[in-house]
């Protein structure tokens, strides 16, 4: 088998909360299971030149997003590709936003996203911080710490990732969270996301290792030490 | 007449607070800021003929500060200073509170005040500084502050509408493109013999604030600190005025460094007593602010020669029959910097006890945590105990950076009984917590210790 490809699209700019622990998280427990993976990384003006396995992207600070916006436009077609072949993605907050259909900043200006999810964005003035708790139909409860003022809307076709127990969310209202959308995730929760919610870092290596051998199943990981710390973050106040 | 109602209110406000018992330091400033809103304004504006110096930055503001005072004591200038716990609006008018006479009068010919980053644009158009320094800039608290770069537009915006003489880290291009032109003093390092950081993640603030242009650094000591153009040749690191120009050694109890203050043209040696690159910035930041007053160089560093360590920054203390070595971690750079400076030259034997808290003065994201290079030290095969609100996330942490030598105990006081009772605790336990982490165990460890060194403790405040 050759080894799982991952691409984290431009983490120089797009790593502001602990985005690392979500490559850390998929790296580890792909090394504790023997399968081989290669980590990939694409900058502004890099070129989207051959095949990954999995797409991740984490959030920035404002004008990061700004200036990713531009470049993120040019690898469309390649993810929307990636995307269409069921092969999985991970975004988180900035990177959530920007796979959606567009983004009205602050100053109301519109930052064009690339449309793989039916969502928008609008920049609020509302904070949204604080733990939050998210049931979803198909991970269970997730936890995570959210940061953010911009509101997602998903379209009526569109499927959040879970139900929010605790927190915000994809804005102050709908009590809806993310969105799962054939494998690809958008999502608000960091915390870092994965290492804490290691059902969804399996699924991700899961479908990745799918793309080359069809019917694999991963072999279970002693996660006992996931769950308690899992189990203290749900229980912290919002 | 204004004035007297203010103080008068103020005083009450005093009175109040002791009556209710409650002792937080920033507690009478909070009820006077309430009664009198331009209260801060009315204490500061005809006191302190010689200035007030604010501190400000990511890292370093307490450290700095206290050397800063050291340097003010050397020269004999009296002056008055705020706590670590008080440095937001309310706690700086409680520290002023605490100082004036019933005329609202300070004896006092200075006052430095460390102000947190969120309050500089609100503290420092009222008590309009003769000074501000800013240590650096990182990614800290990011729950509390917002993002880094509108920090970093709040603070150009208040300087710009002021006529303070700027002290900045040529070496932070963040904190760098602040500069007011000629109003402002740079210092920076321009030789290195640290040793890298092998898992950086650190990455923050590579890029112009104003172009977005990527920096290119010809050396990079940590985060984003170090010797930096871009492309263009657009931005450059400025040339510090007061700078290293050679590092002869760097150890876990001291540095030796050669310092040279462009205004002096000459070059001294400073044995700085206390460890860490970061310390030596801090020192190069007080320099500077120190000639920008115009104090004697000779005895600026005659005073930095008997620093000693803040308050729980690698402050040792006894307990036990052990020494625990506090060193407080705020944020991924501060952590690498004790990874690099205390952890990685390898002790033998020695037991970690790291404490995560989650409270709002900890940061309630602990995300944090992993953009500390742990990795960095994943063959260090000595007891970790993990402990604080957050302990399972710490240890979580520990586990992706191939560590498994770790307990859990949530609880402090018996997360030190373990290291006590254990019969392999030998030597130095170093003690890694965070803010209100470091606060407790303080108080756990001085209430029981044999106060040997109690003399240099500050007196501990909840804030």
């Amino acid at each position: 088998m050759r080894p799982v490809k991952i691409l984290h699209l431009y983490p120089d700019r797009m790593s502001i909360y602990g985005d690392y622990g979500n490559i850390i998280s998929l790296i580890k427990r792909m090394e504790w299971r023997n399968i081989k993976h290669e980590y990939h990384s694409l900058s502004i003006g890099d070129k989207f030149d051959q095949e990954y396995d999995i797409i991740f992207m984490g959030g920035g600070q404002d004008k990061g997003q700004v200036y990713v916006a531009q470049d993120l436009q040019l690898q469309s077609a390649k993810i929307h590709e990636h995307f269409n072949l069921n092969k999985p993605i991970l975004t988180i907050c900035g990177g959530y936003q920007l796979f959606g259909r567009y983004f009205i900043t602050s100053d109301l200006s519109e930052l064009p996203g690339i449309g793989i999810f039916d969502a928008v964005t609008r920049a609020t003035n509302t904070r949204m911080i604080g733990n939050i708790l998210i049931e979803s139909d198909k991970f269970g409860h997730l936890v995570g710490f959210e940061n953010h003022s911009g509101a997602t809307q998903l379209s009526g076709t569109e499927k959040p990732l879970g139900k929010v127990i605790k927190g915000f969310g994809n804005n102050a209202d709908s009590k809806n969270e993310g969105v799962l959308s054939k494998n690809a995730i958008g999502t608000y929760l960091h915390g870092s996301f994965l290492p804490k919610n290691p059902v969804v870092s399996d699924y991700i290596i899961e479908q990745a290792v799918r793309i080359q051998a069809p019917e694999y199943k991963l072999d279970e990981l002693d996660d006992s030490l996931e769950k308690l710390a899992f189990d203290r973050a749900k229980k912290r106040p919002q | 007449m204004k004035r007297r109602i203010a103080i008068y209110s103020a005083k009450l406000a005093k009175i109040a607070s002791k009556l209710s018992g409650k002792g937080g330091t920033a507690l009478p400033g909070l009820v006077a800021d309430r009664i009198d809103p331009d209260l801060l304004r009315k204490l500061t504006k005809d006191n302190f003929p010689k200035g007030i110096v604010v501190v400000t930055g990511t890292n370093g503001k307490t450290t700095v500060s206290s050397m800063l005072s050291g340097i003010l004591n050397t020269n004999n200038i009296s002056h008055l200073r705020n706590s670590a716990g008080s440095n937001m609006k309310r706690g700086i008018i409680s520290t002023l509170l605490e100082d004036i006479d019933k005329n609202g009068n300070s004896s006092k010919e200075m006052a430095i005040f460390e102000v947190d980053e969120a309050y500089v644009p609100i503290v420092c158009p009222i008590i309009k500084p003769k000074i501000i320094l800013v240590t650096n800039l990182f990614r800290d608290q990011l729950d509390r502050y917002g993002e880094l770069d509108k920090i970093a537009d709040s603070f150009k915006q208040t300087f710009d509408g002021l006529d303070a003489d700027i002290v900045l880290n040529a070496d932070d291009p963040l904190v760098s493109s602040l500069s007011q032109d000629n109003k402002t003093t740079f210092f920076g390092i321009s030789d290195y013999i640290g040793e890298k950081i092998v898992h950086d993640h650190t990455a923050d603030s590579v890029f112009d604030i104003k172009s977005g242009e990527k920096l290119q650094y010809i050396q990079r000591y940590y985060g984003h600190i170090g010797i930096y153009r871009s492309k263009n040749g657009q931005v450059v690191r400025p040339k510090p005025q007061v700078e290293v120009v050679k590092m002869n050694n760097l150890t876990k109890e001291f540095s030796d460094i050669d310092v040279k203050i462009t205004t002096e043209d000459k070059k001294m040696n400073l044995r700085l007593p206390i460890p860490g690159v970061y310390n030596i910035y801090n020192a190069l930041a007080s320099i500077a602010v120190a000639d920008s007053l115009s104090l004697p160089s000779k005895k600026t560093l005659q005073s930095l020669l008997n620093t000693s360590a803040a308050f729980g920054r690698a402050e040792d203390i006894r307990y036990r029959n052990l020494n625990f070595k506090l060193l407080l971690v705020k944020n991924p750079t501060g952590f690498n910097q004790v990874i690099q400076t205390f952890l990685k030259p390898k002790p033998q034997n020695n037991t970690l006890l790291i404490v995560i808290n989650d409270k709002i003065a900890d940061g309630r994201d602990v995300s944090w945590l992993w953009d500390v290079a742990i990795e960095d030290i994943s063959s260090y095969s000595s007891n970790i105990v993990c402990s604080g609100t957050r302990a399972y996330d710490m240890a979580l942490r520990l586990k992706y950076a191939g560590i498994n030598s770790y307990k859990i105990e949530i609880d402090i006081s018996k997360a030190l009984d373990l290291i006590c009772n254990n019969k392999n605790t030998k030597n130095e336990v170093y003690v890694l917590p965070t803010y209100t982490a470091m606060l407790e165990l303080r108080t756990k460890l001085t209430n029981q210790s044999n106060l040997n060194n109690l003399s240099t403790l500050e007196k501990v405040k909840k804030s």
